[in-house]
């Protein structure tokens, strides 16, 4: 196990320090945040100093190797739009989106599996036509519209649930997570269906059937089990997907996430901020990969001989 | 035997994981709610709620001539010496009673007695000869209030004694008043190194509590030389979306949402107001084709204005004929909008083309995202109707970086022919403060000029009274027809929206600086 966890985060490291690479030039490529942050009348020693101040007029391989340098004591600089360090302002936002998505994710799996399975069980039957509808239209409308809709319908016209903000408790949390689900419970619901419906066909489930095995232990107990490992590999990224920041979600209904710090870090080219949203949520990622890989091991035998060795 | 146990804890393991998984999940759901602060209708009672389109940046004092610092903080937290009313053009008195000119360069303010900051230390000359020399002369903050309203002047404060302050300038400066009704008042302990996030002043309201990212109160400040407030606390919560601010009014999660559009749903809460923006197209005229006064006199010919305004601004908005609204100084309003001829248009851009300026060459038509309500279909509309006319115009929305590094000065090496949408507030209630910027032949944010053009700029803003308002109003009779660097579009006006159970009048000025203590609980 230490071995693979080993193995695994030796091959991470070169994605990862590509990708912060990446970000780190591709900002600067955005341009120079002078501009934005002294006014019209500064001058050219005013300007000087204030790139100086902040590193910008070193060569960009010098600021990547002083970014570098930081990580290892999570110092990623200060933010020039608020003043505060960056990695607190990245640390206060990643647990919001952290919570968002466990929840979504959550939700999402227990509902695909349910919904997959049920369709698949009755291939072609009217309730999988409906299901296979249902989960396409969710997989395919954006989620901004899904959001806006909500918040019209619950909020506005039946004043059931607040539009959003954080102020209410569990209320609040009900148009974000359902917007997020849509898309995930389509996607997956289709993912499970497809492995169900090879599962359910499998010669060891017609044996089971053959020895008197109920359909609910056909499901849950046989087939279940082996349509997981696709659906997980989904899911990952799926998961990813939302860990790497709900943007449009939380920018919607104002959710104080990392997907909606990162965009402003963008737009204000605050690019402390912006490194170290990119090094969390990429950290995140690398973790959220290994528990995937252990989940593999967990559902399936071959790949738990694998992670042994 | 042995092997039994085992095999059944296998089985079971992704069952304990899912339990696992779900219990994390559960306290992780648990904790962040615990964390929210539920709100009931009976904490309302004397708060406002107010929904911005996005959270102050800093509430730097020296910044607040920024809009998203200024709509919080200005004579909310902290106040300055005079307050403009942008209605009239007049000057009030705030934290000075009373002020003359007492030589050409300078003037001499008398400072209202008994005022205290909000940490409870008193107000005097010294505060606010510190406050003016470090929002105008300081060199190491870069504040925003020197650059757009004092530009490259510098001024010499003194406090004379407690409550006598002068202020000088090397030549005279006939809106040196206009100009420092924009410096907050800021104790003499505060930083001159570094800009402060969360100040302290002498306004009706002090600041409670910053939870950044997601709200920001304000309490009544106990210490307030005037009356008390209304509303004992004032809160603020930011939405990008102007449907969901609406909303936010009309389910009375909020008091108060700035910034909506006419589609963003308010309904009878929407209240529309006099704005200071003039939206236009400003043309870059020193690149081919549109160095040529044909070309860009084509282009104003081509704009349906009437179209634009009537179906993609608010209802209250106007045609524009030059770049300020009625009630600023220097205000022509003797100046009709250009009309809208594509005969006239083509006709010009065909003799442009028959003497040879390449009128095929593409011109970027640029607009920044989000700029204000319906851009992006005002952007389309104009495209159709320059393409109809024989220019060769591709639309590029940008960001707010992306317009900036276009519309200021130096502005981008080879960057082609580009028209670019601009939205012109003019806060401090004098032409000066915008042909300064935008007309001058080196205007920080002026594309070109004329010597002459700018002789009548300087030459106005040396004057006075009557004097100063017909030489601005010359200015802006002259740029159309021998400049031509813009393409005005409309006057703007705002629109928020205003829970039924406020009282609040907003104002020309509401979009700078939302005054807390104008708001009353409607009986």
């Amino acid at each position: 196990m230490l071995y693979f966890l080993r193995r695994r985060s030796l091959t991470s490291l070169l994605p990862l320090l590509f990708v912060l690479v990446g970000v780190f030039v591709l900002a600067r490529l955005t341009g120079d945040p002078t501009s934005l942050y002294l006014p019209e009348s500064a001058t050219a020693e005013q300007r000087r100093a204030f790139a100086a101040s902040h590193g910008f007029d070193d060569p960009v391989w010098k600021q990547l190797l002083h970014y570098l340098q930081g990580i290892p004591h999570l110092d990623f600089g200060t933010s020039l739009r608020t003043g505060q360090t960056a990695a607190s302002m990245a640390l206060r936002a990643f647990p919001n989106t952290l919570q968002l998505a466990f929840a979504t994710m959550l939700i999402s799996v227990v509902v695909a599996v349910v919904l997959g399975s049920w369709a698949a069980y009755r291939p072609n039957s009217l309730a999988d036509r409906i299901s296979s509808l249902l989960s396409m239209t969710a997989g395919s409308v954006p989620d901004f519209w899904f959001a806006i809709m909500g918040v019209w319908i619950f909020a506005v016209i039946l004043g059931v649930l607040p539009t959003s903000g954080t102020d209410n408790g569990l209320l609040s949390w009900v148009l974000p997570v359902v917007t997020l689900c849509v898309r995930p419970i389509g996607v997956l619901t289709q993912v499970v269906r497809g492995a169900m419906v090879s599962a359910l066909s499998a010669p060891y489930v017609r044996l089971a059937r053959s020895k008197g095995a109920t359909d609910v232990r056909l499901v849950t107990h046989h087939a279940l089990r082996n349509a997981a490992a696709p659906a997980l590999t989904v899911a990952g990224d799926l998961a990813v997907g939302l860990i790497n920041g709900a943007v449009v979600v939380e920018t919607i209904f104002g959710w104080p996430g990392i997907g909606k710090l990162m965009i402003d870090s963008i737009l204000q080219r605050d690019f402390a901020v912006l490194q170290a949203c990119v090094l969390l949520t990429a950290l995140s990622i690398f973790v959220l990969n290994i528990l995937i890989d252990l989940g593999y091991a967990l559902l399936d035998a071959r790949v738990r001989e694998t992670v042994k060795a | 035997m042995s092997a039994a146990p085992n095999l059944e804890s296998a089985r079971n393991r992704p069952r304990s994981v899912a339990f696992g998984l779900l219990a994390v999940g559960l306290a992780l759901t648990g904790s962040a709610c615990g964390v929210s602060s539920s709100s009931t209708s009976s904490d309302f009672g004397d708060t406002v709620r107010i929904v911005l389109p996005e959270e102050p940046p800093s509430l730097e004092p020296c910044d607040s001539s920024n809009t998203g610092d200024g709509v919080v903080e200005r004579s909310n937290i902290t106040e300055p010496l005079t307050e403009l009313d942008l209605a009239t053009g007049e000057l009030h008195p705030l934290l000075a009673t009373e002020w003359k000119k007492t030589t050409p360069t300078t003037y001499t303010y008398t400072l209202r007695s008994g005022v205290k900051f909000s940490d409870g230390s008193a107000f005097d000359a010294e505060d606010a000869a510190f406050s003016i020399d470090r929002t105008v002369n300081n060199t190491e903050l870069g504040c925003f209030v020197a650059g757009y309203v004092f530009g490259d002047e510098k001024v010499q404060v003194k406090a004379v004694d407690a409550t006598t302050l002068t202020v000088s300038t090397a030549e005279p400066d006939p809106i040196l008043p206009l100009r420092l009704s924009f410096v907050e008042m800021v104790p003499s302990e505060m930083s001159t190194t570094e800009k402060v996030r969360e100040p302290i002043g002498t306004g009706p309201y002090e600041i409670k509590k910053w939870d950044a990212g997601q709200k920001l109160t304000l309490a009544a400040n106990p210490k307030y030389w005037g009356d008390q407030p209304a509303y004992k606390t004032a809160t603020y919560v930011w939405r990008s979306e102007g449907s969901v601010r609406a909303a936010m009014v009309k389910e009375g999660e909020a008091d108060l949402a700035t910034q909506i559009g006419p589609d963003d749903g308010a309904g009878d809460l929407e209240v529309q107001f006099p704005d200071d923006q003039t939206a236009a197209l400003r043309i870059q005229g020193y690149i081919p084709p549109l160095n040529d006064m044909r070309v860009r006199q084509a282009i104003n010919y081509a704009i349906d204005r009437e179209g634009l305004v009537k179906s993609l601004f608010n209802s209250d908005t106007t045609i524009a004929e030059q770049l300020i609204p009625e009630g600023i100084t220097g205000f022509n309003d003797s100046l009709k909008p250009w009309p809208t001829d594509v005969a006239k248009a083509k006709q010009l851009i065909a003799e442009a083309k028959a003497d040879g300026v390449p009128t095929s060459t593409p011109i970027r038509l640029v607009g920044r995202s989000a700029q204000f309500p319906k851009i992006e279909e005002i952007i389309q509309v104009i495209q159709k109707e320059l393409t109809e006319i024989g220019l060769n115009v591709k639309i590029e929305m940008v960001d707010t970086k992306g317009s900036t590094e276009l519309q200021q000065r130096p502005f981008p090496k080879n960057p082609g022919p580009y028209l670019l949408m601009i939205q012109h507030g003019n806060q401090a209630g004098d032409a000066a403060f915008s042909v300064d910027q935008y007309m001058l032949s080196n205007g920080f944010q002026s594309a070109f000029g004329t010597p002459e053009l700018d002789a009548m700029i300087k030459s106005a803003e040396k004057q006075e009274g009557d004097a100063r308002q017909a030489a601005f109003e010359k200015v802006f009779a002259y740029e159309p027809t021998h400049v031509g660097q813009f393409a005005y579009i409309a006057h703007m006006t705002g629109m928020m929206a205003i829970a039924s159970g406020v009282d609040y009048k907003p104002n020309v000025n509401t979009e700078n600086e939302m005054h807390l203590a104008e708001m009353t609980p409607k009986k």
